[in-house]
């Protein structure tokens, strides 16, 4: 009877750490999500803001609520039982509370910010507090991973899961698409995008991308001189090397000097060429729309 | 806003690599350039320990493991370099970040390079690596596999050849601009319109990587372990892609992930605004850190 007891109080020891870890799982998938939403907040604010808000609520709601109250119970249990692990424990137990504080402030902040500010200073001040809150999320799950998952299952008994485990919570509904489309709708139809476009995806000016591409050929262009003479002095070198006498002497520095003129050359009418084609090209581009009139 | 160190990285691959695969270099003269850029690239952490037992059969492969109490998770990283070289230190110390932030253990695959060793030389040792970690007793669902470039190439096939073997898939796929397809079709698309904006790759020695990689089996190009974009993704993990709008690789990675949706697989991708080809690889960038948090994230989800 009493084996069966602890074995059944073992398995949902297991459930239970396998509850936390999916939580976690959850949690990344937001981490990446108000990532991606922070550095769209001066391009889309709207759209944008309104995922972020539902993030933020959605964190509120279940990982403040349900998933660090749970952690909580655990690193009580753990601390009770392992001193080792006390100072550790206590750190991550304030901030989970340091993380709530945080969670609201953003959410507050965001909701009551203007389009205009989302945009301006005050949204890159906000997206450095999103960026710094992520990090320590972050680093708090990888702590909370290496100290006390791997210890728990080890040092607690079955009278302390038990405890740990009565009055649990709901499941994380980021688990139920339905369920989330219900309560965070904006978030809901963000994490079921497939792609994602990290940066500026706003098409440019297509004079300026032309532009731009122009001086990527002439970065190219000068990057294919700059090999092209570290391979003339290469060959040069050798061509001195096996220079044995005087005449042989005089006919490579014939070579040298008619190579080096043809590189010299292939400098200037290079780069001029360049500029002839791309000034004519940007001309035409230019008064394409008036002769079309 | 790219950051400056990212911006200084495409200039330099803009005058380095991308040179040096524009010009008629030999395999031989390429390593040298790559190894000679390679010592830009700073050691792995020394919290990081680095083990090479047990070893594979044919090729070198390294075990990292972070100093702070490592879970249960493996990744299987597969290096790029066109099949034919490779940075060493950079795809280490890539590794080692991605291990960190998902306290990870990792395994570094050095497998053969062509043109000594083609098709499919570099594939088997990748699978050999696979079937190891299994055979350690990691269970499937701790274990994910990434690749970088041709890595990512390697990934994709590893992933198709075991769920063709019978084995055992892992908990997802992380694959970073994977050069997907080997075709001689493979020239429009991405391939032309970002030619001249992709800082790193050119496609003047796309002929040479195909016939060099395949050897005689040139004329398995259009087979899906070596151009996945063509291949069934039935049964595959969940695939996460990260690729650089401004690569030429962009539609590789859209091609695999259309494939793969169609066929039940979820895939996602990010497509990253101005960055260089390989761009989570350095580590001094602040973009590299923000792919790497988000790789993690996608571990983290897939193995939790």
């Amino acid at each position: 009877m009493s084996i069966q007891t602890s074995e059944k109080s073992s398995n949902r020891g297991q459930t239970f750490m396998r509850t936390l870890r999916q939580d976690h799982a959850g949690l990344s998938r937001i981490m990446r999500e108000i990532d991606t939403q922070a550095h769209r907040l001066a391009e889309d604010s709207e759209g944008a803001r309104a995922i972020l808000v539902d993030a933020f609520r959605y964190l509120l709601r279940y990982h403040h609520a349900f998933h660090h109250p749970r952690e909580d119970r655990l690193f009580a249990r753990i601390r009770a039982r392992d001193e080792a692990l006390d100072q550790t424990l206590q750190q991550l137990s304030h901030e989970h509370e340091t993380g709530e504080q945080e969670t609201r402030r953003l959410a507050e902040d965001l909701a009551r910010a203007s389009n205009k500010e989302l945009v301006g200073e005050c949204g890159a001040e906000l997206v450095d507090r999103i960026n710094d809150y992520l990090r320590h999320t972050r680093t708090h799950m990888r702590h909370e991973e290496t100290v006390f998952y791997s210890r728990a299952e080890q040092v607690l008994s079955d009278e302390d899961w038990l405890d740990i485990i009565a009055d649990d919570g709901p499941d994380d509904p980021i688990t139920d698409i339905r369920t989330m489309r219900a309560s965070y709708p904006a978030l809901a139809r963000s994490l079921d995008e497939p792609t994602s476009h990290l940066g500026l995806h706003r098409p440019e000016h297509s004079s300026s991308h032309e532009l731009r591409l122009q001086m990527l050929a002439l970065t190219d262009l000068y990057g294919g001189l700059m090999h092209e003479a570290i391979d003339l002095t290469r060959t040069h070198f050798q061509r001195l090397k096996s220079v044995r006498d005087p005449v042989s002497l005089m006919r490579t520095a014939g070579t040298i000097y008619a190579d080096n003129l043809r590189f010299a050359g292939q400098c200037v009418t290079r780069p001029s060429r360049w500029a002839i084609n791309t000034g004519a090209g940007l001309i035409v581009g230019w008064l394409k729309p008036y002769m079309k009139q | 806003m790219v950051s400056w160190q990212t911006r200084t990285a495409k200039l330099l691959s803009r005058l380095t690599i991308r040179q040096s695969l524009k010009r008629e270099l030999s395999v031989a003269d390429m390593r040298e350039r790559i190894q000679a850029m390679e010592r830009f690239f700073p050691n792995v952490p020394d919290d990081i320990r680095i083990e090479h037992e047990p070893g594979l059969n044919h090729c070198d492969a390294e075990w990292l493991t972070p100093g702070a109490g490592p879970t249960e998770r493996v990744i299987l990283h597969l290096p790029g370099g066109a099949f034919m070289t490779r940075f060493m230190r950079a795809e280490r110390l890539l590794l080692a970040r991605m291990c960190r932030a998902t306290n990870a253990r990792g395994r570094l695959v050095f497998y053969r390079l062509a043109p000594e060793n083609p098709y499919p030389a570099g594939l088997d040792d990748c699978l050999e690596a696979y079937q190891q970690i299994l055979d350690l007793g990691t269970p499937p669902e701790h274990l994910v596999i990434s690749g970088m470039s041709a890595g990512g190439c390697l990934a994709l096939a590893v992933l198709l050849k075991a769920r063709d073997l019978g084995l055992p898939m892992p908990a997802g796929a992380l694959l970073m601009s994977p050069a997907a397809d080997m075709t001689e079709e493979s020239t429009d698309g991405s391939r032309v319109s970002n030619a001249a904006r992709d800082a790193v790759l050119s496609l003047e020695r796309g002929d040479d990587i195909r016939r060099l990689y395949l050897g005689e089996h040139i004329e398995l190009a259009n087979h899906p372990y070596i151009s996945p974009v063509l291949a069934d993704y039935t049964g595959l993990p969940p695939l996460f892609f990260q690729v650089s709008g401004s690569e030429i690789l962009l539609d590789d990675s859209h091609r695999c992930a259309q494939r793969a949706r169609a066929c039940g697989v979820s895939a996602e991708i990010e497509v990253w605004d101005r960055m260089p080809h390989g761009w989570q690889a350095l580590s001094f960038a602040p973009e590299s850190g923000r792919a790497i948090a988000r790789l993690a994230d996608f571990i983290r989800e897939r193995c939790p």
